[in-house]
C-alpha cells in the first residue's frame, strides 16, 4: 500500500515537471535558490545544501541549548522543583519567534533580487508560446514553495526539540502535542509575517518607483531592513527578561512590539480561550499575517505588470547616480595617497567596484548594520555618563564605539573583496600588473585606511575634543588609528590579488575558521581595546605599553610576511569558472 | 505569411521605427540591414510578438499575431540577438526545459535534443552550465533552441555572433536549406557579406526608415552599386571613411 502510494506519488511528481507550468516552477525556484545572474560576477552562489544549513542552524543550535537548559538534573542541582512549563518557556518562546523573524527575513533580503523575474527570464520566456498567466502563477507557485521552505527549514529543529526540551521528561503526551501546537504556531506565523512583509515591501517598491531608481531606494531599504531585524534580535535579551518580571497581561507596551504579538499565538493555542488579552494577541498576529500576504500578493500583481510585461519598453537601468556624487568626494583621497598611475588607476577600479556593485555594497552594509546595531547598544550602555554630568574620563561603553564601526567596516571591504565581479575582465590586470611587485597589496591597503579612517577620524577627534578634552581626544584617536592600522596588516596578512578578481573557493574552504576569527576580532575590538584605551587616558603613561604592544604586533606582522615563500606573495589570478558547494 | 503593414514605435515622443512594411513568404530570406540605432531590433521585437506597434500591425496568414500570441509563438523560432541564457542550468537541461515549455512529446523532444546537441559539436558539454560556455557556444544553444520544434517562420537577429568559422559556413547553409525546405527566415544582421549570400530579398533601414526594399539583385542594380558594400554606404552612411581612419590614426599617434 505504502509503495503504491510513493510510486504514485512519484510519478504524479514526474508528470508536473513535465508540463509546461510545472518546469516553470522548478525554473523559478532554481533561480531563487541560485541568483538571477552569472555567480561569477557578484553573486554569493553557495548552493542549495549550504544555504538550507545555514538557515537551520541558529534554530538548531538554539534548541540544543534548550536541552540543556530545561534538563531535569539541571533544575534539580539549580534548586528549581516542579515549574508551570507555559510560563516558565515564555521568555524562550519569544527567543524563538525572534529568530523566526530574523532568520526568515534575513533569507527574504537576500534573496531580494531573486523573487520578481527580470529581463533574462523575458529575454529567455516571452519569445516561447507560453500566457503570461502561466508564467504570473509560475512564479506565485515558486514563491509561495520557497516560504514554505524556508519556514520549515528555519523552524523544523526548534518545533520537534523545543517542546522535547520542555514538555519532554512530563508523562503526558496531550501536554506534549498541546505544547509543540502552540510553539509551531507561533514561529511559523512569524516566519511567513516576516517573509511577506519584506516581500511586500520589495513588490510595492519595484511597482511604484522607475527602475533607475528602485535600484538606489532598494539598497537603502534593505541596509535599514537589516538593522531592524538586528535590533529585532536584540530585543531578545531585555524582553524575556521584562516578560519575566511583569504579568503578560500587564504587558501592553511591550506586546506592541510584533514578535511579542506572536507570543499570543502561542499562549491561545496552550491556554484555549481562557485568556482574553492574549486571545486579542494571537488576533493581531493572524491579522498581521493576512494583511502582509493580502499586500504581498497585491504588490505581486502590480510589480508583474510593471516590471515583466512592461520590460521591453523600458530602457536598462542606469548605475547609481548617487554613488557618482560620493565618489567625486572621494576622488581627491585618490591623489593624496596614491602616487603612481598604476596605483591610481587600481584604487579607481576597487572604489568604483565596491560603491557600484550591488552585491559588494550589499555585504558591505549588512557589516556596517551589525557594527551600527553593536554601537547603539554600547551608546545606550554609555549614555548614563551624559545624564549624571560630565567626568574626566570616558567610559570603555563610549570609547568602544568607534572600535566597532572601524572594524565592522574593514571586515565588510576585505569580505567583499573575495566576491569576484566579472572575471572574464580580469585580463587587463593581467596584462598590466606585475606580478613580482606588491602594488596591489599597497593600493588595498591605503583603499581600506581611506574608506575607514578618512571618514571616522574627524568626528571620533571633535566628539572626544568637545566632551573631554584635546589630551584625551589626541590620545584616543591615535589609539584607535593604530588598532585599525594593525587590523588592517592583519587582514591583507596573505592577500596577493586584486580585490574582486578572483574567484572565492579557496576563500569558502576556510570560511568557518574565518567566522570565528571574526567574531573573536570584533570582541577584541569591543571590549578589550577600548578597556586599553581607557586605561592610557586615564593616565598617559600608560601609553607606552600601548606603544610598545602596536610596534611589536608590527614586527610580528613583518616578521611573518618575511619568512613567507616569493611564491606566497606573488600577485595570483584564477581564471577558473565559479564552483559552489553542490 | 508573414506581413508587416506600416509598422510604427514610439518610445514616449521618440520614433524607433516608422511605416515599415514587408511581406515574408514561405520559402523566403529577407535581409534586414541598418546601422546601429537604426531600428532593426524594435522591429525583431514587433514581429515576435513582444512588443506592441504605436500603429500597424503584424498578421500571419492574415491574423493579427497579438490576437493568439501564443499560437503564433508555437510556429515561431527566434534567435535573439544576445545570448542571455540561465547560467545555473546545463545546455542540456536549458533545451529540456524550452522542449517542454514549448508542450514538444518528450521522445521527439529527446531525440532532437540529442542529435542536434551533436550535430552543432556540442555534446562534449551538455553537462557543463551555461554560465562556462563560450559566446560561440550560447549562440549554437539558442540556434538550437529556436530549430527545434521544426518552426514555420524563424526570425534570426546576429545569429552568427561569436560562432567559429565552420559554424558560421554551416548556419549559412542552413539557411538557405531551410528556406528551401518552405521556412519563411527574417534575418536581421551586420555581416553584408554573409547578407548578400543568404538572402533573397533585402530591407535597408535608417533612422527607422525603410531606404530600399526589394530581392537583393534588384536593391543593387537599382542603386547602381557591384557589391552591398557599396550599397550599403551609399543609402545609409553620410561619413568618409578614408576621412575618419585618417582621424583615428592622428589622434592615437599623437603625443
Amino acid at each position: 500500500m505504502i509503495s503504491r502510494t510513493k510510486q504514485w506519488l512519484e510519478e504524479r511528481r514526474c508528470a508536473f515537471r513535465r508540463s509546461p507550468f510545472g518546469c516553470l516552477v522548478e525554473l523559478f525556484l532554481g533561480r531563487m535558490f541560485r541568483g538571477a545572474g552569472d555567480a561569477e560576477a557578484g553573486e554569493l552562489d553557495l548552493g542549495v545544501g549550504v544555504i538550507l544549513v545555514l538557515l537551520a542552524m541558529p534554530g538548531l543550535l538554539v534548541s540544543l541549548l534548550m536541552l540543556e537548559k530545561y534538563g531535569s538534573l539541571i533544575r534539580f542541582l539549580s534548586g528549581q522543583g516542579a515549574v508551570d512549563p507555559f510560563r516558565a518557556a515564555l521568555p524562550d518562546e519569544y527567543l524563538f519567534i525572534v529568530l523566526s523573524v530574523s532568520v526568515t527575513g534575513a533569507a527574504a533580503l537576500w534573496r531580494w533580487d531573486t523573487i520578481f523575474l527580470d529581463r533574462r527570464d523575458y529575454a529567455n520566456l516571452a519569445p516561447l508560446p507560453l500566457s503570461l498567466g502561466a508564467i504570473f502563477f509560475a512564479n506565485l507557485c515558486a514563491l509561495l514553495a520557497l516560504t514554505g521552505v524556508f519556514t520549515f527549514v528555519a523552524n523544523g529543529a526548534s518545533v520537534v526539540l523545543f517542546p522535547i526540551a520542555v514538555v519532554g521528561s512530563r508523562p503526558s503526551l496531550s501536554l506534549f502535542l498541546r505544547f509543540a501546537a502552540g510553539h509551531a504556531a507561533a514561529v511559523f506565523a512569524a516566519s511567513f509575517f516576516s517573509f511577506f512583509a519584506l516581500f511586500a515591501l520589495a513588490g510595492l517598491l519595484t511597482a511604484l518607483l522607475p527602475p533607475s531608481a528602485f535600484r538606489r531606494v532598494s539598497l537603502s531599504i534593505r541596509f535599514v531592513s537589516v538593522v531592524a531585524l538586528l535590533i529585532l534580535l536584540a530585543t531578545s535579551l531585555t524582553v524575556p527578561d521584562l516578560l519575566k518580571r511583569l504579568s503578560i497581561a500587564n504587558a501592553h507596551r511591550v506586546a506592541l512590539l510584533p514578535p511579542v504579538s506572536f507570543l499570543g499565538v502561542a499562549r491561545t493555542v496552550w491556554a484555549g480561550a481562557n485568556d482574553a488579552f492574549s486571545a486579542s494577541m494571537a488576533r493581531a498576529a493572524m491579522i498581521a499575517v493576512g494583511v502582509s500576504l493580502l499586500t504581498a500578493m497585491v504588490a505581486y500583481a502590480f510589480s508583474f505588470r510593471r516590471s515583466f510585461i512592461r520590460l521591453p519598453e523600458l530602457a536598462d537601468a542606469r548605475p547609481m547616480a548617487r554613488i557618482s556624487y560620493f565618489l567625486s568626494l572621494l576622488a581627491f583621497s585618490r591623489k593624496l595617497p596614491f602616487r603612481s598611475s598604476t596605483e591610481r588607476a587600481c584604487y579607481h577600479f576597487v572604489s568604483r567596484s565596491l560603491l557600484r556593485s550591488t552585491a559588494h555594497l550589499q555585504t558591505l552594509l549588512c557589516f556596517l548594520a551589525v557594527g551600527l546595531v553593536i554601537s547603539a547598544d554600547a551608546f545606550a550602555a554609555g549614555s548614563h555618563q551624559f545624564s549624571t554630568g560630565p567626568s574626566a574620563v570616558p567610559t570603555v561603553e563610549f570609547l568602544s564605539i568607534p572600535f566597532i564601526l572601524g572594524y565592522c567596516t574593514l571586515v565588510g571591504i576585505r569580505f567583499a573583496f573575495e566576491i569576484p565581479l566579472d572575471l572574464r575582465a580580469n585580463w587587463i590586470f593581467q596584462l598590466w600588473l606585475d606580478p613580482d611587485r606588491h602594488d596591489a597589496r599597497s593600493v588595498v591597503r591605503r583603499a581600506l585606511l581611506v574608506f575607514s579612517l578618512s571618514w571616522m577620524g574627524p568626528p571620533v577627534l571633535l566628539v572626544t575634543w568637545a566632551y573631554w578634552g584635546w589630551m584625551t581626544a589626541l590620545l584616543h584617536t591615535a589609539i584607535w588609528c593604530a588598532s585599525l592600522l594593525v587590523l588592517v596588516e592583519m587582514l591583507l596578512i596573505r592577500f596577493r590579488k586584486m580585490p574582486f578578481t578572483c574567484p572565492y573557493p579557496s576563500f569558502q574552504s576556510h570560511s568557518p575558521l574565518l567566522a570565528v576569527g571574526y567574531l573573536f576580532g570584533l570582541y577584541i575590538f569591543k571590549s578589550w581595546l577600548p578597556e586599553l584605551d581607557q586605561w592610557s587616558v586615564l593616565s598617559p603613561i600608560n601609553a607606552l605599553w600601548i606603544i610598545a604592544l602596536v610596534v611589536s604586533a608590527f614586527a610580528g606582522l613583518y616578521w611573518y610576511r618575511n619568512q613567507m615563500l616569493d611564491m606566497d606573495k606573488r600577485l595570483t589570478f584564477e581564471d577558473l569558472s565559479r564552483s559552489t558547494f553542490l | 505569411m508573414l506581413e508587416a503593414e506600416n509598422l510604427c514605435k514610439f518610445y514616449g515622443s521618440v520614433m524607433a521605427v516608422q511605416n515599415v512594411t514587408f511581406t515574408l513568404e514561405p520559402g523566403q530570406v529577407l535581409g534586414y540591414l541598418g546601422p546601429n540605432g537604426s531600428g532593426k531590433s524594435t522591429t525583431v521585437k514587433m514581429l515576435t510578438g513582444l512588443l506592441q506597434p504605436t500603429y500597424g500591425e503584424v498578421t500571419y496568414h492574415h491574423q493579427n499575431v497579438h490576437k493568439d500570441l501564443i499560437a503564433f509563438r508555437k510556429i515561431l523560432g527566434y534567435v535573439p540577438e544576445e545570448p542571455n541564457l540561465y547560467p545555473h542550468l546545463t545546455g542540456e537541461e536549458y533545451l529540456d526545459m524550452v522542449g517542454t515549455l514549448r508542450a514538444m512529446p518528450p521522445s521527439r523532444k529527446s531525440t532532437r535534443i540529442n542529435s542536434l546537441l551533436e550535430l552543432f559539436s556540442l555534446w562534449p558539454h551538455r553537462h557543463v552550465t551555461l554560465g562556462s560556455y563560450s559566446k560561440g557556444m550560447r549562440q549554437k544553444i539558442l540556434l538550437i533552441a529556436a530549430l527545434m520544434d521544426n518552426p514555420d517562420v524563424l526570425i534570426l537577429d546576429e545569429p552568427l555572433s561569436g560562432l567559429d568559422v565552420t559554424s558560421v559556413l554551416i548556419v549559412k547553409s542552413l539557411i538557405q536549406a531551410l528556406s528551401a525546405q518552405g521556412k519563411a527566415v527574417f534575418y536581421c544582421s551586420h555581416i553584408l557579406e554573409v547578407v548578400e549570400k543568404v538572402c533573397s530579398h533585402l530591407i535597408v533601414l535608417r533612422k527607422g526608415h525603410v531606404l530600399a526594399h526589394g530581392p537583393t539583385s534588384a536593391v543593387r542594380e537599382k542603386i547602381g552599386k557591384s557589391s552591398l558594400e557599396d550599397v550599403f554606404l551609399d543609402l545609409v552612411e553620410d561619413v568618409d571613411i578614408t576621412q575618419v581612419v585618417t582621424d583615428i590614426v592622428g589622434v592615437v599617434a599623437s603625443p
